[in-house]
């Protein structure tokens, strides 16, 4: 990957501080590395990934390497959400993350939503190389399309893979595939759902962070949750049909991961994109003083 | 219901085997060999087999709690996508248990698809599927020294988890199957299961169950046509909106399934 990366980031301890010490990035790519997004108190690099264009046209791949050094913090984001336009033929739209995280170092990668035209077709990959004692949060998320000019579920081929190894040791190895099928529309599948998002959050420096947000996930979702009564029930006579049962529109769930549960991922559907920011503004508003500033406070 | 609705399939296939044999004039000790085989095969897929199969929904419960399950056309879609989802995510790891079924190997797979199972309620239906079909395998065909070893070997470990579909490739390569037959045997024992706890949760009966099960195994051989013979790299899954919701069954007031 290395001679054909489109960027390259590494963050070093300098004077004690987190610092950017190697920032390289080609077209279609470009690295924005803005030095007042948090208060000067805090030791955090932030990084904002962007595309000339908005997007990835078809038959581009952004590659990208970054290595967080011990004790280091930083965070990659966007300005927008990442659009994918049409495909040419069937040529993908590819974007490919290396990342490395120190002892005692965190990394937030919290960008916007991939947005999928009708026929695109995209690929990701994402692997993280942690040790013991690293702190990560991932966002990885994804829209319908541009659902509200009615192009929902209408793209081609999605996949995005996200793989965390410990050394040799695969702690979070997630695949997510989309493709449109013969007799099984993706439409059909989605219902009325327009967003999948998932939050992984992993290490000690997030510990409560965790259990905080599996708590209040837990009391959101319980509430929604109940048997079909039994008007519901096959059996039952019925002189009108019944009105159409209201789903909740949004629906999280989450899960600890590894051995020793280190880790948790979060799962999330929602019917648009609003909800799932403020879902993520809420539980990560604790990031704060990590990071200096409140991931997706602007959106 | 199970037994019943795999017997005339059975039956034909002995027919066949046996006209096949008068044909050929295979050695008898072969045919032997065979026969006695299919009453291995017949009961690793039989619904008695008592391996907790019948505890779990694969997100069927959650799925009609949260009302995107109201009635047998919703049942239909939820199949077919857990159907879809077990092919893409499940099957490269019993197509590769089956295929190698050496210790080392299935360690590897064991400790691939925990990580791969981030969702943990499908994690521990999968390790206690798994480890009471292990249980019970070496418990009744004690013939197969290799079940007895794994079992003795790895009983207490920390380091294997037991997961169903590796286990499940690995028992059945070993009395006999051939890998497509074993893929193909994945997917039936997933959708036997699905089928039984929407019956037990009243979303359809009995008779109907059965009707949809046979409407729904041309599908299910589609999948099985598209997702069978892949290597683990290639695992997917393919259901995001389930996976959101399957995690939510923990979050359930009451409940009667286990996943």
């Amino acid at each position: 990957m290395a001679e054909a990366a489109t960027g390259a980031v590494r963050v070093e301890k300098v004077r004690g501080r987190s610092a950017l010490t190697r920032c390289f990035a080609r077209y279609p790519l470009k690295l924005i590395a803005p030095s007042k997004v948090g208060p000067a108190s805090c030791d955090a690099v932030w990084l904002y990934a962007l595309t000339y264009g908005g997007g990835i046209v078809s038959g581009d791949t952004i590659s990208c390497t970054a290595s967080v050094g011990d004790g280091c913090t930083a965070a990659i984001t966007t300005q927008a959400s990442t659009k994918v336009y049409k495909a040419v033929g069937s040529k993908c739209s590819e974007q490919l993350l290396e990342a490395r995280v120190g002892e005692d170092a965190l990394l937030a990668v919290i960008p916007d939503p991939v947005t999928c035209f009708s026929t695109a077709r995209y690929h990701q990959k994402q692997v993280f190389q942690v040790s013991a004692n690293s702190n990560l949060v991932v966002v990885d998320w994804f829209t319908s399309g541009r659902y509200e000019c009615g192009e929902k579920w209408d793209f081609s081929f999605y996949k995005s893979v996200n793989h965390i190894f410990l050394g040799d040791h695969p702690l979070f190895i997630d695949s997510v595939l989309l493709e449109q099928g013969s007799n099984w529309s993706l439409a059909e599948q989605m219902q009325e759902y327009n967003v999948i998002a998932m939050v992984v959050l992993l290490g000690p420096k997030l510990k409560s962070m965790q259990e905080l947000m599996q708590a209040e996930v837990r009391k959101l979702m319980s509430g929604q949750l109940r048997p079909p009564t039994s008007g519901g029930s096959l059996y039952t006579m019925r002189s009108q049909p019944p009105p159409r049962p209201q789903r909740p529109p949004l629906i999280a769930s989450c899960s600890p991961f590894g051995r020793t549960g280190t880790g948790m991922v979060a799962r999330v559907a929602a019917v648009s994109t609003e909800l799932v920011y403020s879902f993520l503004r809420h539980h990560l508003a604790a990031l704060e003083p990590f990071l200096g500033a409140s991931p997706y406070a602007a959106s | 219901m199970l037994m019943e609705s795999d017997s005339p399939v059975s039956k034909k296939s002995r027919l066949v085997n046996s006209v096949d044999c008068a044909m050929e004039e295979a050695p008898s000790n072969a045919v032997g060999v065979n026969q006695s085989l299919h009453w291995t095969q017949w009961q690793v897929l039989d619904s008695i087999l008592p391996t907790g199969g019948f505890a779990h929904s694969y997100g069927l419960e959650a799925a009609m709690q949260s009302r995107m399950v109201n009635n047998q056309e919703d049942l239909r879609s939820f199949v077919i996508q857990v159907l879809e989802n077990t092919g893409s995510l499940l099957l490269p790891f019993v197509y590769c248990a089956s295929k190698s079924p050496d210790t080392a190997a299935w360690v590897k797979l064991d400790q691939l698809l925990e990580a791969t199972l981030t969702n943990e309620v499908g994690r521990k239906a999968s390790t206690s599927q798994g480890s009471a079909l292990l249980r019970v395998a070496a418990s009744v065909f004690i013939e197969i020294q290799a079940l007895q070893d794994l079992r003795r070997t790895f009983l207490g470990s920390k380091n294997v988890s037991f997961h169903h579909a590796p286990i499940f490739g690995l028992i059945c390569g070993l009395v006999g199957f051939d890998s497509e037959t074993v893929q193909r045997a994945y997917m039936f024992v997933t959708m036997r299961d699905v089928f039984s706890a929407a019956t037990r949760l009243n979303l359809i009966g009995p008779l109907a169950a059965s009707v949809l099960q046979h409407q729904v195994a041309a599908d299910a051989e589609r999948m099985v046509q598209k997702w069978r013979d892949r290597d683990v790299s290639e695992a997917s899954q393919t259901a995001p909106l389930l996976d959101a919701l399957q995690g939510c069954h923990a979050y359930m007031f009451s409940r009667l399934f286990c996943s």
